[in-house]
């Protein structure tokens, strides 16, 4: 079977980054990037279908050269080939979504792999669209499969507590953390990812339906106040508590 | 001056990282180095004692009082100067080291010494002459360590920069900034050829700054310190290596140490800059992907090695061809070249001692641990004796640390209080083993006060004498650090 794999290339979640000067997208000097962290879940649970059905792993990253780095990890890990969609303007969900399924579609897989959603934008919709685009069924934050025959059942989170369900390829899962424990490279893995190849294609057009109007960090934490160092401070307290804070 | 005197208050300054306890009066928190000599001067007046102390991360007591005061050195936490383009940093004790790598990360900047401990002071890493994993290529603290300034337990102020004072014939002479000279008499001792961190570090013609790193507080209160940096390295390939036994992890830790220590400098050939080893029962401990340690693994070790963009392949190529020569499954190999993923490799490794000290904090035991080195064509040995000895006992235990030096943790996992006692007796053997194999007691944690009896193993009550006297020396009224390394008998 093939199963397809969707990484995003983001900024490492320990990066401290600013914003650029045009106000609408972060500033990409000094950040680290890195496979977005739900995405390995997803890449080692396609590698583990692969690995019990039989088939290959694709993994589809949609970018610019720079997400080769996130492509070539995939492999390294055990994937068969990756694709580079390539688009170096911003897109909205539904626009990486479109292009993403038109290659889906194209490599004709069966089963789907993301992560719930990517640390960079967050919008966590991507999957979801992709499988309504093809058709597909989808299961979303999961963080159990199976697969036996065509038959999936997934486990997923909800508040407070799990539900399973029961559905059949094709299908797209989008994985949460907890679905499986991602390997490490080993050192044959990175030399072998060397010598698998990346196909460059131009990602299908699509038009955004959304547009980034302003980016802006969250405003700095107010410092916080001494208001002395024994128990005379306590009225003090108790009325900024009251009165400012309102929180009693 | 700011200072703590309410119990509730202090009882953060009265435990260490060992679990080791202590009391005190009075915690001084001062914010200047008049500050401290204020403190000082008006201890030796009123005989009390000071505990330097700094984040408290030791392992044997070393920042944690018996009696008196604490002098906290928390509140001097600046980063005075860090130049780039001489690749140096002045900072005072209370920087935190992890505070320091980030920023001179930030500069592209490196500073080599790597105690598993990140959250410890810098003032810290100077008093025990700290090392840990990257010591293998870069030797311990006292490498990187230029200048010093001190203020010694009188009030006088000196200031040291290395290559400047030496001791000639075992003598040492030093002048402090009012002028006084203070001549010390040095023990005729000889360093083992180890790493070391037991004792004073005394050579024949020593540099008089090396006498006070590794002292413990007990000859000055440092207050500003030069370090050395180098550039960062371009790239790291970082590796956790597993195998069936023990003895076939020792066997390729012999074969990685001596290939690279034939290029010391090479990032185009085999060149580790740490060796760093788990026995099977650490991986009870270890935190952070253990589910995908390889089934049937006896043991692993984690190497690092620097390099550039240009020669990783060629170097990834040469360790594959290495392991494979060695009949190592690189299959089962993980391997990270990502800052991420390096830093993940890391804290498997690091998590092993932190939760070790977690279990014995927790459970309110005293640390057993060694914290041994003994010349490498002895580690075999010393390896298979001190594990036979903890087999034999039926304590439980784990074996973890800095094998590239030949430097072994063994800690025991006490399961009761009844088992501290002969836990400790076996604790003393191993010691007295790795001494009689030309070994130290102590390769990196230092003395404190919980090792005191292993440095006269270590060296006789003689030598250990001599050693105490160098600290009357500039300590007349016996004020500072009391109980750190000697036991405070031997002044009587």
């Amino acid at each position: 079977m093939k199963i397809v794999v969707c990484v995003s290339h983001v900024p490492d979640t320990a990066t401290k980054v600013k914003i650029g000067d045009n106000g609408k997208t972060i500033d990409p000097k000094d950040v680290t990037y890195v496979v977005n962290p739900y995405d390995e879940f997803a890449i080692e649970e396609a590698l583990k279908t692969r690995d019990a059905v039989g088939g290959e792993v694709v993994v589809i990253s949609l970018g610019t050269d720079a997400n080769k780095e996130s492509i070539r990890k995939a492999l390294a890990m055990g994937a068969d080939s990756g694709i580079l969609l390539k688009s170096d303007s911003y897109r909205d969900s539904l626009s990486v979504a479109k292009a993403l399924a038109a290659e889906i579609k194209n490599q004709e897989a069966q089963l789907v792999f993301f992560g719930k959603q990517s640390v960079d934008y967050d919008a966590g919709i991507v999957g979801q669209l992709t499988a309504e685009l093809l058709g597909f069924n989808s299961v979303s934050v999961v963080v159990d499969f199976k697969l036996e025959g065509e038959k999936i059942t997934a486990e997923r989170e909800i508040e407070g507590g799990r539900e399973v369900i029961e559905t059949s390829i094709p299908c797209v899962i989008t994985a949460q953390k907890g679905l499986n424990e991602p390997r490490y490279a080993s050192l044959k893995g990175i030399m072998a990812a060397k010598k698998k190849t990346i196909e460059d294609k131009e990602a299908a057009a699509a038009e955004n339906y959304t547009e980034i109007l302003t980016m802006s960090k969250p405003p700095a934490k107010s410092p916080g106040k001494i208001l002395g160092e024994d128990a005379s401070a306590v009225p003090e307290l108790v009325k900024l508590l009251r009165e400012e804070a309102k929180v009693i | 001056m700011n200072f703590k005197s309410d119990q509730s208050e202090i009882q953060d300054y009265l435990n260490d990282a060992a679990n080791f306890k202590g009391k005190c009066e009075r915690v001084y928190l001062p914010e200047s180095v008049d500050d401290i000599v204020k403190i000082v001067k008006s201890a030796n007046s009123n005989r009390k004692k000071i505990t330097v102390c700094g984040a408290r991360t030791g392992l044997t007591g070393g920042a944690v009082p018996q009696e008196g005061l604490v002098l906290s050195t928390e509140k001097l936490n600046k980063i005075i100067k860090i130049s780039s383009e001489e690749k140096f940093a002045v900072v005072q004790p209370g920087v935190f080291l992890s505070e320091l790598n980030e920023k001179l990360s930030e500069l592209n900047l490196y500073y080599p010494p790597d105690p598993t401990e990140q959250n410890c002071f810098i003032g810290g890493t100077i008093a025990t002459n700290a090392s840990g994993a990257k010591t293998f290529k870069y030797g311990p603290t006292r490498n990187f360590v230029q200048e010093l300034s001190i203020i010694l337990p009188d009030g006088e102020m000196l200031n040291l920069k290395r290559g400047e004072v030496n001791a000639k014939n075992y003598i040492l002479s030093l002048k402090t900034e009012s002028n006084n000279v203070i001549e010390i008499g040095l023990p005729k001792i000889t360093m083992p050829k180890t790493k070391h961190s037991a004792g004073y570090y005394i050579t024949e013609n020593m540099d008089a700054i090396d006498l006070f790193i590794g002292m413990e507080g007990t000859l000055g209160i440092i207050t500003e310190i030069k370090l050395a940096l180098i550039k960062k390295p371009a790239k790291i390939i970082s590796m956790v290596i597993f195998f069936k036994t023990e003895s076939e992890a020792l066997q390729f830790v012999k074969i990685v140490r001596d290939l690279s220590k034939k290029y010391p400098g090479a990032t185009d050939k085999i060149n580790a800059r740490g060796i760093e080893f788990f026995d099977k029962n650490s991986f009870k401990f270890v935190k952070g992907s253990p589910g995908l340690i390889p089934k049937n693994t006896g043991a692993a070790i984690w190497i690092e090695q620097e390099t550039t963009t240009k020669s990783q392949d060629a170097i990834l190529e040469e360790w594959i061809t290495l392991m494979e020569t060695n009949n190592i499954n690189v299959d089962e190999s993980w391997i990270a070249l990502s800052e991420k993923e390096r830093k993940e490799f890391e804290y498997f490794r690091h998590s092993v001692p932190s939760q070790v000290n977690e279990y014995i904090s927790r459970n309110n035991f005293r640390k057993v641990g060694t914290d041994t080195a003994v010349p490498d064509n002895k580690l075999e040995e010393y390896y298979n004796y001190c594990k036979q000895t903890a087999e034999n006992s039926g304590i439980d235990y784990v074996i973890y640390g800095h094998i590239g030096n030949s430097h072994i943790h063994l800690n025991f996992i006490l399961k009761s209080q009844q088992e501290y006692e002969p836990a400790k007796q076996l604790y003393k053997q191993m010691c007295i083993k790795a001494v009689e194999l030309g070994g130290t007691v102590s390769a990196e944690h230092g003395i404190g006060k919980m090792k005191r009896e292993y440095l006269v193993d270590m060296f006789g009550e003689e030598i250990v004498k001599e050693m105490a006297a160098i600290k009357k020396t500039l300590d007349p009224k016996l004020i500072l650090n009391i109980g750190n390394i000697f036991d405070p008998g031997i002044f009587n």
